[in-house]
């Protein structure tokens, strides 16, 4: 297939599945007559699927302010509560490939939280926003494995078989990676430059234009996540950093123990409450 | 019936005009001409509610008045019935702008539920703000009237941006119609979520929004929505001036200018602690707390606990100096 007509593929796709344990207790908190938008913020915030499909809604061309919101908590307040509730009503779950997006729901996790950390840390005023971008940087795996879940399971046993890292087995079977996938349906979705470059560039930090900083954090995350061994990105490596992040942020030997050990603690908490199956 | 509804009826066919009468007996009153031509006076002097006409032929004639009646905005409520003959096959709906029609076979089956279906269609419409889609200034007025008139307790807020203008000259109307619809769906949320019933938010225009709630809740509100505009708002600048946090453009005399970011003012009353008899009263002390509130730097509101004079006995709730 040519990266025209995959591009055309990706774009049309309307919703995102999530993985199971999500989806069961993403009915309970439906369920609860008297919710509040926080809480359910809370829980949203967790998944990277239905943050998109939150932001999705919010930033369509409906409400009048495409490409505005990049706020989860900003997102809610304005869709309304009786908008949430029915959105995450018709959320469904992945029929394939369920092992693989557990690894990869850990892994976006634990890279929104990293990202939390550092923006904390380098006194960004919107940690918030950067944990976002953290949490969707690999959506494009998402949409890749569900629109192509058979080239894209090869793609992944071919990066563990042949040790090589995972955005090659894609180049290889793909043409593209998940980093173009990720950037083209935030596009189509009217993603905030703010997220669309940390998806689309979290490889490639020195290409981003309007948010390098934040695309830098997302970058070092992503890194800081697989090497303290948070879920599974698709391979078992940990590619190198970027020089021109690692400049930019100008972190050091001290700055990533804390953000590790900060990370740790945090992610302990959160992933058991959305990945356990109970 | 109070107000009775008009159907104005159109033919020259005596018999047609007897039936209808007939059929329509007690749901409203009936006025009739002979020709759509004769009615035309009285259609511009009296509004009716339905106009139901007689087209049994095609006559081209006929039609295109019809058509420029029905495309006058003066008209824009009146809801048009084609009684259509038999054997009358209609080209195309945009040759015949009707809102409805009755085949002549079907009059004494259908007509009396369709035209009271309709009349109850137009009670239900209310006119909205095309930008935010709240309802406007009538539905506005209604609903405070409504509580006073009922004696009810509540609480009126009204609420207004600053700096909008200077937000406006630099980024375009688009950018600042952007600004409103976040305003209005923000209110909407936000009373509805702390008061789901018996709460109502209108636009009266530009950026001039309204809400009733009860006494109590209206402060709550107020105070989250101040929270989470100021929160918002940074996002609607381009990314340079939300760091800076102002903005420079071009006041009113031409000279170039440093604004802040649009912050929002709130301004509310209530008929806990006086007794209003009217809505322009009130709206009118809901407006001079709102420009009370506009003074102090910032987003904030200001609540009239007057039996006292203005200078005295004010809420000082400073949310952002």
């Amino acid at each position: 297939m040519d990266t025209r007509e995959m591009r055309i593929q990706i774009e049309n796709i309307d919703t995102l599945p999530t993985i199971p344990s999500i989806l069961r207790k993403l009915l309970a908190v439906i369920d609860k007559p008297k919710i509040s938008i926080n809480e359910i913020g809370s829980f949203i915030a967790n998944d990277p699927v239905l943050t998109s499909r939150v932001l999705k809604v919010i930033n369509s061309p409906m409400y009048g302010f495409p490409g505005r919101i990049s706020s989860l908590n900003q997102a809610l307040i304005l869709l309304g509560l009786n908008v949430v509730r029915g959105m995450l009503l018709g959320v469904s779950v992945f029929e394939a490939m369920q092992k693989t997006m557990v690894g990869l729901w850990e892994h976006s996790l634990g890279c929104a939280i990293a990202s939390r950390i550092i923006a904390t840390k380098k006194g960004m005023k919107e940690p918030e926003e950067v944990s976002i971008a953290g949490l969707l940087h690999d959506i494009g795996k998402v949409v890749m494995g569900l629109k192509f879940p058979e080239e894209y399971s090869l793609a992944i046993s071919d990066a563990q078989n042949g040790q090589t890292f995972m955005l090659d087995a894609e180049k290889k079977q793909f043409n593209i990676s998940h980093a173009d996938a990720g950037g083209w349906i935030a596009h189509k979705w009217n993603f905030p430059q703010n997220l669309v470059e940390p998806i689309e560039y979290h490889h490639k930090p020195h290409l981003s234009k309007v948010v390098p900083l934040q695309t830098a954090i997302v970058h070092v995350a992503d890194l800081l996540t697989r090497a303290a061994g948070f879920g599974f990105a698709g391979d078992n490596f940990v590619p190198a950093v970027h020089p021109f992040a690692w400049e930019l942020l100008n972190l050091s030997e001290g700055d990533l123990k804390e953000i590790v050990s900060e990370l740790e603690d945090s992610f302990g908490q959160a992933g058991d409450f959305m990945l356990s199956d109970d | 019936m109070i107000n009775p509804k008009t159907v104005v009826v159109i033919s020259r066919d005596q018999v047609l005009i007897s039936l209808i009468s007939k059929f329509l007996k007690g749901l409203c009153q009936i006025v009739e001409f002979a020709t759509l031509r004769a009615s035309l006076d009285y259609m511009y002097s009296s509004s009716p509610d339905i106009l139901l006409i007689d087209i049994t032929y095609d006559d081209p004639a006929v039609v295109s008045l019809l058509n420029d009646l029905k495309s006058d905005p003066v008209l824009g409520n009146l809801s048009v019935f084609a009684v259509l003959g038999d054997a009358f096959v209609v080209p195309g709906w945009d040759y015949l702008l009707v809102d409805d029609y009755l085949k002549r076979s079907a009059l004494e089956t259908e007509i009396r539920s369709r035209i009271e279906l309709s009349l109850q269609r137009a009670e239900r419409a209310i006119e909205v703000n095309p930008l935010t889609g709240l309802p406007g200034n009538i539905q506005i007025i209604k609903q405070i009237q409504k509580r006073l008139n009922t004696g009810d307790k509540f609480a009126f807020a009204y609420a207004d941006l600053d700096f909008f203008k200077p937000y406006n000259d630099r980024y375009g109307f688009s950018r600042g119609d952007e600004v409103l619809k976040m305003l209005g769906r923000l209110i909407l949320n936000t009373v509805k979520e702390r008061q789901p019933h018996g709460s109502f938010v209108g636009h009266i225009g530009g950026d001039d929004i309204v809400f009733i709630m009860d006494c109590d809740a209206a402060e709550e509100a107020s105070g989250k929505i101040i929270g989470y505009f100021d929160s918002i708002i940074p996002t609607f600048y381009d990314i340079e001036e939300r760091t800076k946090g102002f903005i420079e453009a071009t006041d009113r005399e031409g000279q170039k200018k440093v604004f802040p970011l649009i912050s929002i003012s709130i301004g509310i009353v209530s008929n806990a602690r006086k007794r209003f008899a009217h809505y322009g009263e009130m709206a009118e002390v809901a407006s001079e707390m709102k420009k009370f509130a506009k003074t102090v730097k910032g987003s904030c509101f200001r609540v009239d606990k007057r039996s006292r004079p203005l200078s005295d006995g004010m809420d000082v709730r400073i949310n952002r100096a």
